[in-house]
């Protein structure tokens, strides 16, 4: 089965997940993971969409054109063979908790220490919090470390951090339990 | 005596409410036997409850001594038959996964300690104060005999920090 990622983004409102997935049913789409979320004012779909028979997007773009006319941004991407599936990832997962006064730099300064280090970001969302005239950033990381790192080193890593950004933060393990 | 098959969701036994056990005879022994060798043949798992390996007994096993959560509080080796929580205190949230429901995870708030009153293997009355990571084992397995999943008391998505009203 083809898979297709689908992105669709608009002013929030009641009623958008049903029109988007009210299409999708009728033409006979399976709905894999997915992720939505309100980000700002906007509503953010993301979805792993598979249909049976389509073999390329050009068979059923036009389908969302309702979509558009209804005021949202509607992209689509075709998976490569393989695209669809998670792979397994081994090693600790630790959630990074990074808040402090704005100011430009945050995200990217975390992540490239994080990315130099093979470490892979699972989910990350950031907020601006605060009043105008005291701005608070917050940032929340979920990531897999690699078998030759562990919370401690991360902490070890962050701390050289705070100073640099004069911002708060925490590492702690979340690697979910099975019982 | 024998290590059992784990069910997976959707298996309509993962649902049912379990009954008691009022009888401690040769069939009561076996399964308790098959669901510590169930636990200990899964080597990453802290507990396993009787619906899991097919029987609709209130039977659960705890086990978190060997896991680094659990090493420095705990009871060893639990056979919870018929158990019952008596007292619920304080809060904790985990990451929970379980082996009947396969590649999910999700955050389940729990109370962090509980006193829980039940019959050994013996059929001996039993009551424990259990913390930490044994009481939320005890808790998972206790809702297997209820038939519940950690699916059906997930507290919020991985984020809820910022699901909150400013």
């Amino acid at each position: 089965m083809k898979h297709y990622a689908l992105t669709i983004i608009g002013r929030d409102r009641p009623g958008i997940v049903s029109q988007v997935t009210e299409i999708l049913f009728r033409q006979g789409f399976n709905i894999a993971d997915s992720s939505c979320s309100i980000l700002g004012g906007q509503f953010a779909m993301i979805l792993i969409i598979a249909h049976p028979a389509h073999e390329s997007k050009e068979a059923f773009v036009n389908d969302f054109a309702p979509l558009e006319e209804s005021g949202l941004s509607v992209f689509v991407r075709t998976l490569k063979t393989g695209g669809e599936t998670r792979p397994h990832l081994e090693g600790e997962v630790c959630m990074i908790s990074v808040y402090g006064s704005d100011k430009p730099g945050i995200v990217y300064r975390v992540t490239k220490e994080l990315g130099e280090r093979q470490i892979n970001i699972t989910d990350l969302n950031t907020k601006l919090i605060g009043t105008e005239a005291r701005p608070v950033y917050v940032m929340m990381i979920e990531a897999v470390l690699p078998d030759n790192l562990d919370a401690a080193d991360l902490t070890t890593v962050m701390s050289g951090l705070k100073q640099e950004l004069q911002v708060d933060i925490t590492v702690r393990n979340i690697t979910p339990v099975e019982l | 005596m024998a290590v059992r098959e784990i069910l997976v969701y959707p298996d309509p036994l993962l649902k049912t409410v379990c009954t008691p056990v009022e009888q401690f005879d040769a069939a009561t022994d076996a399964l308790v036997q098959d669901l510590l060798d169930t636990m200990i043949a899964a080597g990453h798992s802290v507990g396993v409850a009787a619906p899991q390996i097919g029987t609709t007994r209130r039977v659960v096993v705890v086990d978190v001594s060997k896991s680094k959560l659990g090493r420095d509080r705990n009871h060893g080796q639990l056979v919870l038959i018929n158990p019952q929580i008596l007292e619920r205190e304080g809060q904790e949230t985990m990451r929970e996964g379980c082996m009947s429901v396969p590649d999910y995870t999700g955050n389940v708030n729990r109370a962090s300690t509980v006193v829980v009153e039940f019959l050994d293997r013996q059929g001996n009355d039993q009551v424990i104060r259990a913390e930490g990571f044994e009481a939320v084992a005890i808790q998972h397995e206790i809702d297997h005999i209820d038939g519940l999943l950690f699916l059906d008391r997930v507290s919020s998505l991985k984020t809820d920090v910022f699901r909150r009203k400013r």
